[in-house]
C-alpha cells in the first residue's frame, strides 16, 4: 500500500464518480410517469360475481382478516358480496390462490390513494369494476 | 466495568432515535474516545411473530417469516415451508427444487447488495449507498415479474412453489446478473480498493474463529475467519438443488492475521458470496427441468398436519436461520413455532467485540456484522 | 387711570397673544425638528451619494445579496450534483430544475418551531449561530472579483481571512458545549480537532502564493498572476490547500464533526429552525469562500480569457473549483478523527512545505523565472 498506489486508487475512484455525473438518473418520476407493471402484479383485486359461489374460501385464506362476505346480498343465483378492507390487506395472494372458481383475481393496479380511511373499504360496487374515481383534493387529482 | 469506577465515564444511548439505529438501542459507556462497555438491548423491534404464528395456518405462516426480513424474503420463508413439508411428508417436484434454489440465491445477492449500500452509508459515503441499490432494482424487477411483488414475494409454499418461471422472468434475472457482473469491478474499486475504506475497516472489530464459534456466529461472519461452515454444503437439503451444481464454500484467508477476521475481511467475504451465488444461478438456470411446480395431490396435505415436530433451516444471507415447529394431531395451526434468527448472536457479540475500540468505530463494527433488527426481535 | 376692568381687558387681549406665542413656538419647534431630520437625511444622503460605489459593492454586487444568492445557488447545485452522482435527480419540483427549491426549504426551516433544549444555555444558543454566519460571511469582503469589484483591500487581508476562519471551530466547540447534549459535545470536540489538523497545512499552502507575489493582500496576489497562474508553479500546494480546505469545512471525507451515522448531526444536533438554517448556510458559505480563495491564490484570480469580462472569468473558474469540491466530497469514506490528524500532519504538512521550498529554490537559481512570475 505505497503512496503512489494509493494515489492511483484515488484517481480510479475519481474516474468512476466523474463518469457518473454524465449518466442519466435512474429514478423515475413515479406519480407523473407510469412505470411498467408485470402481468402477475399483485395489486387490487377484482371480483367476478357471475362465477362466485359464495364458498368463502377467500375469507378463510386471508391471514389478516381483510375480506368480509355478505351472503344475503345476491345478484345472481348463488353469489355473494365481498368487502375488501385495503387498510388491512397485505397483498399476499392467498385469497386468489384459494379461489377455485376463477372468480377473484389480482389486477396490476396499485394506485389506491384515498382521502379518508373509510374509502379504502371496497364494497361490492367498487370491487367488481376497475373504474374508480381518483381522489380529487384542492383541484389536484391523485392516483 | 461499572460507571462509578471510572469518574470520566459517560453513558451514551446509541439509541432508538439515532439516525443509524433503526429499531435497536445499545448503551455505550465511554471513557474519553474509547468504549469501555457495550450493552446491546434487544426488544425495540419486537412484533411477537412466534405467537402470531400459532394463530395462522400452515400456508399463512410463511408470510410472517418473510416479513421478519424482507431483504432475504425467499430465504426467510424457507425454514417454515420445509418444516411443514417434513411434518406432512410432502415431496417437492424437481422443477420446484431448482427454482427455489435459483430464487434463494438471487435473494442472497440482492440482500448483500443492500448491505453494501447500508455499510457504505454508515461509513459516510452516500454515493455507494445508491449505486448498489440501483443494481438491486433489477433483481427486484425480476422478483416482481416472477411473483407480482417486489419484496413480500410469498413464493415458497408447502409442497413446491407458487409461481412458474416464464421467459420474462428468466430474461430479467439474466439482465440483473449481467448488470451486477458489469458493476462488480467498479464496486471493488470503490469498496475494497478505496484507500479511505481500507483505513477505516482494516484491523477493526477483529475476532478469531474460536471466538466467533463460541459466540454462535454463522454465515459470512464466520466464513470470513476462514472456517468453511456452510449449511448448503454441510447439510445438503433434499428439497434444494445445491448438489446439481459445482461450487466451493467461499472463505477468506488473510495472510496478516490467519484465522481471524476484521471488518475488511467481512466485506471481501461478501463479495465472494455474491460471486458464488452468481455462479450457482448461472449453472442452474439452463438445467431447470420440466414438470409441475407443485404436486396438486399434495397441496391439500398442508391444510391439516399430523402430530410431529421438525426443524427447518437454511443458510441465510446473514447466517443460519432455523425454525422449530411442533404440531398436534390434525391441527390447522402450529402448536409452537420457535425462530432462531442469525443476527441475534451477531448483535450480542458486540458486547465482546466493541469494548476498547473507539467510539467512531462502533458503527463500523456493528455494520460489518450485517445485522438486521428483524432477526433478533422476532 | 387703571381700574380692575382694564386689567380684565388686558387679560382678554393677552389670550390671542399667548395663543399666538404658543402656536408659533410649536411651529418653530416642529420646523426645527423637521429641519434637523432633513439635515440628517441630507447628511446621510450625501454620504450615500459620496460612497455610492462602496455601498453598492457592500450590499449588492460582491457583497451581501450576491453572496447569499451564491450560497443558495451553491446549495442547489450541490444537491443536484450529489443527486446526479448518486443516480438520482435531486430537487426538481419547484421552479425550473428545482431552482426555487432552496427558497422553499429556507421558508420551511425559518417558519419551523425553534426548540431550545432544557439543558442548553439559552442566551448563547440564540447568539452563536448568527455569529457563526457573520464570521463566515465577513472574509468575502476581501475576495477580488475584479480589479475594481471588491469591498475592501487591506495589505494583510490574507492573514485577516485566516484570522476570521479560525473562529469557526471555536464557535462549533462552544455550540456543542452549550447545547447540553452528549452527541453535540462530542461533535464540538471533533470540530476543534479538525481545525487542529488542517489549519497549519492550509496556511503554509497559502504562504507559497504570498511569497511569489510579494504581498499579503489577496488583491495583490490576484494581480500578480497576470503572467502565470501559480497553479503551474505550485501544483502540490494547490492540492494540499484543497484537501485542507475540505477538512476545515468538515464535509464528506472529513465530516467527523457532523458524522451522521456516528454522532447524529455532531455539534448541530440540537439546533432547529432558523438556527439550523444559519449553521447550514455557514457551512456552504465556508465552501464558497474556500473555492473563491483557491481561485484567487492559485487559479489566477480574475485573469483569464481576455475577451470575457474579468468577473465572468472569475466566476467560471469559481464554479469549476466548486464542482471539484463536490466531486471530492462524494468519493471517499469518512475518516476517523485521529486519522484526520495523522494524515494531515504526516502527508499534507510536509508536502505543502516541500512545494514552497522547491518554488523558492527555483526562483533563487533561475532569476528569469522570477521575472516571469512577477510579470516583468
Amino acid at each position: 500500500m505505497g503512496f503512489f498506489s494509493v494515489l492511483g486508487d484515488m484517481f480510479r475512484i475519481f474516474k468512476h464518480v466523474f463518469r457518473q455525473v454524465f449518466v442519466r438518473p435512474f429514478t423515475s418520476l413515479y406519480p407523473f410517469e407510469d412505470r411498467y407493471y408485470p402481468e402477475r402484479t399483485r395489486g387490487r383485486h377484482i371480483h367476478i360475481r357471475e362465477k362466485c359461489t359464495a364458498c368463502s374460501q377467500c375469507v378463510r385464506a386471508c391471514p389478516v382478516v381483510a375480506i368480509r362476505i355478505d351472503k344475503e346480498d345476491k345478484m345472481y343465483e348463488k353469489d355473494a358480496a365481498l368487502y375488501f378492507d385495503y387498510s388491512r390487506c397485505i397483498f399476499c395472494g392467498l385469497c386468489v390462490e384459494a379461489c377455485r372458481f376463477d372468480s377473484l383475481f389480482h389486477t396490476p393496479i396499485v394506485d389506491l390513494s384515498e382521502g379518508e380511511r373509510d374509502d379504502l373499504l371496497y364494497g361490492p360496487d367498487k370491487i367488481e369494476t376497475l373504474e374508480r374515481d381518483p381522489l380529487e383534493w384542492r383541484g389536484r387529482r391523485f392516483r | 466495568m461499572k460507571t462509578d469506577i471510572v469518574d470520566d465515564a459517560i453513558e451514551i444511548w446509541f439509541g432508538p432515535q439515532h439516525v443509524s439505529a433503526h429499531g435497536w438501542a445499545t448503551k455505550l459507556t465511554l471513557v474519553g474516545d474509547y468504549i469501555v462497555e457495550c450493552d446491546p438491548n434487544a426488544g425495540y423491534f419486537h412484533r411477537s411473530a412466534e405467537k402470531v404464528m400459532e394463530f395462522r395456518n400452515f400456508r399463512q405462516g410463511a408470510l410472517i417469516m418473510e416479513r421478519l426480513c424482507m431483504l432475504e424474503a425467499f430465504l426467510a420463508e424457507y425454514p417454515y415451508v420445509t418444516a411443514v413439508e417434513k411434518i406432512a411428508g410432502l415431496e417437492v417436484p424437481e422443477r420446484a427444487k431448482v427454482m427455489r434454489t435459483i430464487m434463494m440465491e438471487a435473494s442472497r445477492i440482492h440482500s448483500l447488495q443492500f448491505w453494501w449500500g447500508q455499510f457504505a452509508a454508515e461509513l459516510g459515503l452516500f454515493t455507494m449507498l445508491l449505486w448498489p441499490w440501483v443494481d438491486r432494482e433489477f433483481f427486484l424487477d425480476a422478483f416482481e415479474e416472477l411473483s407480482g411483488s417486489r419484496h413480500a414475494v410469498s413464493y415458497n409454499t408447502p409442497g413446491g412453489v407458487k409461481y412458474d418461471f416464464n421467459e420474462g422472468v428468466i430474461a430479467k434475472l439474466e439482465r440483473a446478473m449481467d448488470r451486477i457482473e458489469d458493476r462488480l469491478p467498479k464496486f471493488k474499486d470503490m469498496l475494497l480498493r478505496g484507500p479511505t475504506f481500507r483505513v477505516r475497516t482494516q484491523g477493526i472489530g477483529q475476532f478469531t474463529a474460536e471466538q466467533g464459534l463460541k459466540w454462535g456466529l454463522s454465515g459470512p461472519n464466520i466464513k470470513a475467519c476462514g472456517v468453511p461452515m456452510d449449511l448448503r454444503k454441510d447439510d445438503p437439503d433434499p428439497s434444494l438443488a445445491y448438489d446439481m451444481c459445482d461450487w466451493e464454500v467461499p472463505t477468506v484467508h488473510n495472510e496478516d492475521h490467519p484465522g481471524e477476521s476484521d471488518a475488511y475481511d467481512r466485506m471481501v467475504q461478501r463479495f465472494l458470496e455474491v460471486e458464488t451465488s452468481l455462479g450457482i444461478i448461472k449453472q442452474l438456470l439452463p438445467q431447470v427441468p420440466d414438470g409441475p411446480i407443485i404436486d396438486p395431490k399434495h397441496r391439500a396435505k398442508a391444510n391439516r398436519l399430523p402430530e410431529g415436530e421438525a426443524y427447518g433451516r437454511v443458510e441465510g444471507t446473514r447466517g443460519v436461520t432455523t425454525l422449530w415447529l411442533k404440531t398436534q394431531d390434525k391441527a390447522q395451526t402450529p402448536w409452537r413455532a420457535k425462530i432462531r434468527g442469525p443476527c441475534f448472536s451477531s448483535y450480542y457479540s458486540l458486547k465482546h467485540l466493541v469494548p476498547s475500540s473507539k467510539f467512531a468505530d462502533f458503527i463500523v463494527i456493528f455494520g460489518s456484522l450485517d445485522p438486521y433488527p428483524g432477526w433478533w426481535d422476532r | 387711570m387703571q381700574t380692575w376692568i382694564d386689567g380684565i381687558v388686558d387679560w382678554l387681549f393677552g389670550i390671542p397673544t399667548w395663543l399666538h406665542d404658543v402656536i408659533s413656538w410649536w411651529v418653530r419647534a416642529i420646523f426645527w425638528w423637521l429641519s434637523s431630520i432633513w439635515a440628517i437625511f441630507v447628511y446621510v444622503w450625501s454620504v450615500v451619494v459620496y460612497n455610492i460605489g462602496f455601498l453598492f459593492k457592500a450590499v449588492i454586487f460582491p457583497g451581501l445579496i450576491f453572496i447569499v444568492m451564491g450560497i443558495i445557488f451553491a446549495v442547489w447545485s450541490t444537491r443536484k450534483l450529489w443527486g446526479r452522482i448518486q443516480a438520482r435527480r435531486g430537487p426538481f419540483h419547484i421552479g425550473k430544475y428545482g431552482g426555487l427549491q432552496l427558497f422553499a426549504d429556507a421558508i420551511k426551516l425559518i417558519s419551523k418551531e425553534t426548540i431550545i433544549p432544557e439543558k442548553a444555555r439559552r442566551w448563547m444558543y440564540r447568539f452563536l449561530p448568527s455569529f457563526l454566519l457573520i464570521i463566515v460571511l465577513l472574509p468575502f469582503a476581501f475576495i477580488p472579483w475584479d480589479s475594481s469589484w471588491f469591498i475592501a483591500d487591506l495589505s494583510v487581508s490574507l492573514v485577516l481571512v485566516f484570522a476570521f476562519l479560525t473562529a469557526v471551530p471555536v464557535i462549533a466547540l462552544l455550540s456543542g458545549w452549550i447545547s447540553g447534549s452528549k452527541y453535540s459535545l462530542i461533535g464540538g470536540f471533533r470540530a476543534a480537532n479538525n481545525q487542529f489538523a488542517c489549519e497549519i497545512p492550509m496556511i503554509i499552502s497559502s504562504v507559497g502564493p504570498a511569497l511569489l507575489a510579494g504581498s499579503l493582500s489577496v488583491m495583490g496576489i490576484a494581480q500578480a498572476q497576470a503572467g502565470i497562474w501559480y497553479v503551474v508553479l505550485l501544483p502540490v500546494n494547490m492540492v494540499t490547500f484543497l484537501v485542507a480546505a475540505i477538512a476545515s469545512v468538515g464535509t464528506f471525507p472529513f465530516d467527523a464533526p457532523v458524522a451522521d451515522s456516528e454522532i447524529i448531526f455532531g455539534w448541530r444536533t440540537e439546533f432547529s429552525g432558523i438556527y439550523f438554517t444559519m449553521t447550514y448556510f455557514a457551512e456552504f458559505a465556508e465552501q464558497l469562500l474556500y473555492s473563491a480563495l483557491l481561485v484567487t491564490l492559485f487559479f489566477g484570480g480574475f485573469w483569464g480569457l481576455p475577451f470575457i469580462p474579468a468577473v465572468v472569468n472569475f466566476i467560471i473558474k469559481f464554479l469549476v473549483v466548486f464542482f471539484f469540491f463536490v466531486i471530492v466530497t462524494s468519493s471517499f469514506y469518512r475518516l476517523r478523527q485521529d486519522q484526520i490528524v495523522r494524515y494531515c500532519w504526516k502527508y499534507l504538512l510536509p508536502l505543502s512545505v516541500l512545494n514552497v521550498v522547491v518554488a523558492l529554490l527555483a526562483i533563487a537559481y533561475f532569476p528569469g523565472l522570477a521575472l516571469l512570475v512577477i510579470g516583468g
